[in-house]
C-alpha cells in the first residue's frame, strides 16, 4: 500500500533532502539519484545561490561543461508526485512567504503571485506561459522610444530562446500569429479549454489575432514526464510532472552532470576579501551556519533576494553592499500589471480545467501606431481559471463582497471567464528593494520592497481594461467587472552599459566584483508585455555559454578591461 | 509615500492546519466522478464486448463451408479487411463519443452501424442486391459519409476555423473515413463475388481487381494521412511514430502503381510493404497499449488512459486495409500478371 500523498512532504522542509551523495528523484514518490559532493573548504568553481530559472539552467550547462558547481536553494526538494497535494492551502508551502515589507503609493503583495521558494525556484509553482519578447523590446529605447536597451542583442537571445524552449519541450501552436518567425515549437499545443475559447471567440468578434499559448506542460509524454492531465493545479505545483519546470527539467540534468544541490540552505553572506573579489558564501543548513568557498559566485535569488543578499553582504570596503558602486542595486525593479475583466456567460465554462491560460492575445504588444494607444510598452492578456480560494479571494479583496453575496458570486464560478494582462511596467530608480532594521529568524535583515506606478503604467492597465471588456463582451459575457493585482517581478540588479547605472555587463558579471555575477530575473532592464521566464531562462543559456567561453579562455575571474 | 505597509502572514501560524490537510490525497479529488465514470466507461466496455460477439457469430453463421474460387476467396479476404475496419471502427468510436460523452444522440450512430458493417463483413459474400449484408455495408458507408460532413463541420464552426489547433482536436475527419472505407470495401466484396458468378468477361474482371488495389491504395494513404495529423499532435515524441506515415503510404503508392501498370515486379513490391503495413497495424496496436501506460497513473488508471492515450483500436485498421489491399493483389495475380 502506498503512502497517501503529503506524507514526506513535512519533512522535507526540516531536514534537508541532498544528503549523503544522493538527491530525491524528482520523478519518483521516494526514491533518489546519486550526487556529487563537494566540501565546505574546497575552492569550488561555482557557488550559486538560487536555483529557479537563472540557477537551475547555469547549474546544468556549466556542471555539463565539467566545472565544479555547488547550487544553494533557500526551499525544500520536493518530490512531486509523492508531496504536492491538490489542496490551495497545503500548497502555500512552495511560495516564498518569509516576512517582507513593502510600501510605496501603490505596494505589492509579495509571496504567491511572484516568488517560490524551494529547488526549481518559482517555475515549480509558475503558471507555464512560455512567450518569447518581442524583439524590439531588446533595444526599448532606441527602436521605440522608451526605457533603456538591453546589452543584449535579439538575434542572439531568439537563438537561446529555441534552446530552452528545446530544453522544456515546450507546447506551443504551428504558427504563433506575432513577431518574427520562431521556428517549430518542440510540441503541439494542447487543446484550448473553453475558458480560451472564450477569448478566441472575442478576439475574432473584435478582429484580431489570438493563439493557443505556448506552454511549458507537455502534451505528449516526454521522458519520464505523462503528459497534461488537465486538472488546472498548476499554479499551486504540478503533481504528475507534466509541467516542465526547472525541478523536473534543469535540476536532473545539473544533477547528472555531477553539480551538487544544497536543499534548505539559505545564504545569508557572500564573503568578500581585502583584494575586493569573493571568496565563498556563508549558508544556513541544518540549523547551523556554514561557509562554502568558492572561485565564482552567482546570485540567482529573484528580484527582491538577490538585491537584498548584496546588501546584506556589506564590508567596510563596500559599505553599501556588494557590487553596489553605482548605487543601482535594488533599483528599476519592475513588476507586471495583472489588471483582469470578469464576466458571467449563460453557458459553463469550468475554467479550472487545464493550465489557467490556454489562450493568448499578443496584440498590444505589437501594434505602436493606434489612436487609443497612450501608452508605452505593451500588455499580453490570457484567458484564466483561477482555483476557487484563490478567485474567491480576488473577490473580496477587489470588490469588498463578502458573506451570502460572495455565496452568491462563488455560485457563478462554473460560468465565469476572465481576461487577465501581463502589462508592462516602466524601470523607475525609486521602486526598489532596500534593507529593513526588521531582521528575520536567521538574523538576517529583511527586504523591504517600495512601488509606484508610473503614469504610463496607470495608461496602460486603463487601455486593457477598455479593450479586454469589450472583447469579453463580444463573446458574450455579461455583468463584467475588473480586478487590479501584480505579478512578477523583474529588475532589482539590471545588467546594461556601462557600470555608472547598471549592476552587471551583458555577461551578468558585476562591474564592481570580477568573480561575483548575477543571473536572474534581477537582470532584466525592461519588463516587456510578457510572462518572464522564457526570458531569464534564454539570458541564463546565454550568459552559461559565455561563463564557459571564459573558462576556456582562463578569463572567468579576469577583470573588466 | 503612502503608509500602504503589507506584511506578509508569518510561516509559522501554519502547523496545525498542514497537518491536516497533508492528508488530503491525490486519488480523493477525482473519486466522487471516478464512480460514475466506472459505470459509464464498464457498460460501453460490456457492450462492445457482447456487440463484437454477437456481430462474429451471427455473421459467421452466415457463411458457407465450401470450396472456393478465387475471386471468392478473395472477396472473403476483402470481408475480413471490412470486418477488422469495422471492429476498428466500433471501438474506436464508441471510446471516443463515450469521451464526447455522447451529447448528441447521433453519435450513437457510429457504433451501431459499425457494430452492423462488422456483422455483415462476416457473413458469406452474397452477389444479390437485397440482403441483410448489403444493407448493413450500405448503411455503414452513408453513415460514414454523413459523419464525415459532420465532423468537418465541428472543425469548421470552432474558432480558428480551419486550423492545425482544430484538426488536431476538434472532431477527427479520419474516423468518420474508416468506417465510409469499411462500408464501401463490404460492398465491393458483393461485387467480386459477382465476378465469378455471373461469369464475367476476363476485361471486366481485370478492371475490378485494379479498381480494387487503387480503392485500397487510396484508403492507405488516406489513413496514413490521419496518422501523419495525430502523430504530429504528438510531435513524433517516440521515433516508433514515424513507422506508419511511411510504410503504409508506400504500400499504398506501390498499390496505386500496380494498379496502374500490374507486372510480376510490381506484385511482389506491393505484396511486401503491404504485408509489413498489415504487421504494423497489429505491433502498432502494441506501441498504442504502452502509450497509454505512460499516461499519468499508467495501466492502473485505465478509466481515464484509455480515453486520454492514444487510442488502442485505430492501429488495426491498417490491419484491415492491408488484407483488403492483398485480396485485390490475388485478384490481378489470379489474371495473369506480364513480367
Ligand atoms: C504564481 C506565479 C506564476 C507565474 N507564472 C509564470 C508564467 O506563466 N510564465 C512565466 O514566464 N513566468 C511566470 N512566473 C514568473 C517566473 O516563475 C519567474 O519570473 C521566474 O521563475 C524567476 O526566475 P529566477 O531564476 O529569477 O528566480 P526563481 O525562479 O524565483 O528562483 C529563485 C530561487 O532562489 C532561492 N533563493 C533566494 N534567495 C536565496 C538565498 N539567499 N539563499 C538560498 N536560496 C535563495 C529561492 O528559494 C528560489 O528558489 C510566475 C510566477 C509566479 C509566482
Ligand atoms: S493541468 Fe497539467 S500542468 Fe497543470 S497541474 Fe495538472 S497536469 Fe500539471
Amino acid at each position: 500500500m502506498r503512502a497517501p500523498v503529503g506524507v514526506w512532504a513535512t519533512e522535507a522542509e526540516q531536514r534537508p533532502r541532498a544528503t549523503d551523495g544522493r538527491a530525491p528523484d524528482v520523478f519518483s514518490r521516494d526514491g533518489h539519484v546519486p550526487m556529487r559532493q563537494f566540501e565546505d573548504g574546497e575552492d569550488v568553481d561555482f557557488a550559486i545561490v538560487g536555483t529557479g530559472c537563472g540557477g537551475g539552467v547555469l547549474a546544468a550547462k556549466l556542471a555539463e561543461a565539467g566545472l565544479s558547481v555547488v547550487a544553494f536553494d533557500a526551499g525544500p526538494f520536493w518530490r512531486p508526485l509523492a508531496d504536492f497535494a491538490s489542496d490551495e492551502r497545503e500548497q502555500d508551502k512552495v511560495y516564498w512567504l518569509d516576512e517582507r515589507l513593502s510600501d510605496g503609493d501603490d505596494p505589492i503583495e509579495l509571496g504567491s503571485n511572484n516568488s517560490g521558494r524551494c529547488v526549481g525556484g518559482s517555475t515549480v509553482h509558475f503558471q507555464m506561459v512560455a512567450l518569447r519578447f518581442r524583439p524590439e523590446w531588446f533595444a526599448a529605447r532606441s527602436r521605440l522610444g522608451y526605457a533603456v536597451d538591453w546589452p543584449v542583442d535579439w538575434r542572439t537571445m531568439w537563438r537561446y530562446y529555441a534552446e530552452v524552449e528545446d530544453a522544456l519541450k515546450i507546447s506551443g501552436p504551428v504558427s504563433y500569429p506575432w513577431g518574427p518567425d520562431r521556428g517549430r515549437y518542440p510540441y503541439r499545443a494542447h487543446e484550448v479549454n473553453a475558458a480560451g475559447l472564450v477569448l478566441a471567440r472575442g478576439a475574432e468578434a473584435l478582429g484580431v489575432p489570438w493563439a493557443a499559448t505556448p506552454l511549458a506542460t507537455v502534451s505528449a509524454p516526454r521522458g519520464k514526464s505523462p503528459p497534461c492531465v488537465y486538472r488546472g493545479f498548476c499554479k499551486i505545483g504540478c503533481s504528475t510532472n507534466a509541467k516542465q519546470s526547472v525541478l523536473v527539467t534543469y535540476i536532473p540534468r545539473a544533477l547528472a552532470a555531477g553539480a551538487e544541490i544544497r536543499d534548505l540552505a539559505m545564504v545569508g553572506r557572500i564573503e568578500s576579501a581585502g583584494d575586493g573579489r569573493v571568496t565563498g558564501v556563508h549558508y544556513h543548513r541544518d540549523g547551523q551556519w556554514r561557509f562554502q568557498r568558492a572561485r565564482n559566485v552567482v546570485v540567482s535569488g529573484y528580484s527582491i533576494e538577490t538585491p537584498r543578499l548584496l546588501l546584506n553582504s556589506a564590508t567596510d570596503r563596500f559599505p553599501d553592499g556588494l557590487a553596489n558602486g553605482s548605487g543601482t542595486v535594488g533599483r528599476y525593479l519592475m513588476v507586471h500589471s495583472n489588471h483582469a475583466v470578469w464576466a458571467r456567460f449563460e453557458e459553463e465554462i469550468r475554467w479550472y480545467k487545464g493550465p489557467p491560460s490556454m489562450a493568448v492575445c499578443e496584440h498590444w504588444n505589437y501594434v505602436d501606431d493606434h489612436p487609443t494607444k497612450d501608452f508605452d510598452g505593451g500588455y499580453a492578456f490570457m484567458s484564466q481559471g483561477p482555483l476557487p480560494v484563490d478567485f474567491a479571494k480576488a473577490l473580496v479583496s477587489n470588490t469588498g463582497t463578502f458573506g451570502t453575496a460572495l455565496r452568491n458570486r462563488m455560485a457563478e464560478y462554473n460560468h465565469m471567464a476572465g481576461l487577465k494582462i501581463v502589462g508592462e511596467t516602466m524601470p523607475q530608480a525609486e521602486n526598489r528593494v532596500t534593507l529593513d532594521e526588521e531582521t528575520d529568524a536567521l538574523g538576517l535583515r529583511r527586504a523591504r520592497v517600495t512601488f509606484s506606478y508610473a503614469d504610463n503604467d496607470k495608461r496602460l492597465f486603463r487601455h486593457s481594461l477598455g479593450f479586454m471588456k469589450r472583447m469579453i463582451e463580444a463573446a458574450g459575457g455579461f455583468d463584467a467587472y475588473e480586478t487590479s493585482s501584480t505579478a512578477h517581478l523583474m529588475g532589482g540588479c539590471r545588467m546594461g552599459h556601462s557600470p555608472e547605472d547598471s549592476v552587471t555587463d551583458a555577461d551578468g558579471r558585476t562591474w564592481d566584483v570580477p568573480n561575483l555575477w548575477i543571473c536572474d530575473g534581477s537582470l532584466m532592464p525592461t519588463a516587456g508585455g510578457v510572462n518572464p521566464s522564457m526570458t531569464i531562462l534564454a539570458n541564463a543559456a546565454r550568459i552559461a555559454d559565455r561563463m564557459k567561453a571564459l573558462a576556456a579562455r582562463g578569463e572567468l575571474a579576469a577583470r573588466h578591461a | 509615500m503612502s503608509e500602504g505597509r503589507l506584511v506578509q502572514r508569518r510561516v509559522a501560524g501554519r502547523g496545525p492546519v498542514r497537518s491536516m490537510n497533508s492528508r488530503v490525497t491525490g486519488r480523493s479529488h477525482a473519486a466522487a466522478s471516478a464512480a460514475r465514470w466506472d459505470t459509464a466507461i464498464g457498460s460501453v466496455g460490456a457492450a462492445l464486448i457482447v456487440g463484437l460477439v454477437t456481430a462474429v457469430v451471427a455473421g459467421r453463421a452466415m457463411r458457407r463451408p465450401i470450396d472456393r474460387l478465387p475471386a471468392d476467396r478473395a472477396a472473403l479476404k476483402v470481408r475480413d479487411g471490412a470486418a477488422i475496419l469495422g471492429a476498428s471502427v466500433l471501438a474506436d468510436s464508441a471510446m471516443e463519443h463515450l469521451r464526447g460523452g455522447f451529447y448528441n444522440p447521433a453519435m450513437f450512430a457510429a457504433p451501431v452501424t459499425a457494430a452492423a458493417v462488422l456483422s455483415a463483413s462476416v457473413a458469406e459474400p452474397d452477389p444479390r442486391e437485397r440482403t441483410f449484408a448489403h444493407g448493413a455495408h450500405a448503411a455503414g458507408a452513408a453513415v460514414g459519409a454523413t459523419g464525415l460532413a459532420f465532423h468537418l463541420y465541428d472543425v469548421g464552426r470552432r474558432p480558428g476555423g480551419a486550423s492545425w489547433q482544430n484538426f488536431f482536436y476538434a472532431a477527427p475527419i479520419g474516423a468518420p473515413g474508416a468506417l465510409l472505407l469499411a462500408g464501401l470495401f463490404g460492398l465491393a466484396s458483393e461485387r467480386i463475388v459477382a465476378i465469378e458468378h455471373l461469369e464475367r468477361h476476363p476485361r471486366e474482371r481485370l478492371r475490378i481487381a485494379r479498381l480494387l488495389a487503387a480503392c485500397s491504395g487510396l484508403a492507405l494513404l488516406f489513413e496514413s494521412a490521419e496518422v501523419a495529423l495525430l502523430h504530429f499532435r504528438g510531435a513524433f515524441h517516440d521515433p516508433a511514430m514515424w513507422l506508419p506515415v511511411t510504410v503504409p503510404p508506400a504500400a499504398g503508392l506501390a498499390l496505386l502503381h500496380h494498379a496502374a501498370r500490374p507486372s510480376l515486379h510490381r506484385d511482389r513490391l506491393a505484396r511486401l510493404l503491404t504485408g509489413t503495413t498489415g504487421i504494423l497495424g497489429v505491433v502498432g496496436t502494441g506501441f498504442h497499449v504502452y502509450g497509454v501506460g505512460r499516461h499519468m497513473g499508467g495501466w492502473r488508471n485505465w478509466r481515464q488512459n484509455v480515453l486520454a492515450g492514444p487510442p488502442t483500436p485505430a492501429p488495426s485498421s491498417f490491419w484491415g486495409l492491408a488484407l483488403i489491399g492483398l485480396a485485390s493483389l490475388d485478384l490481378l495475380a489470379a489474371e495473369g500478371l506480364p513480367r
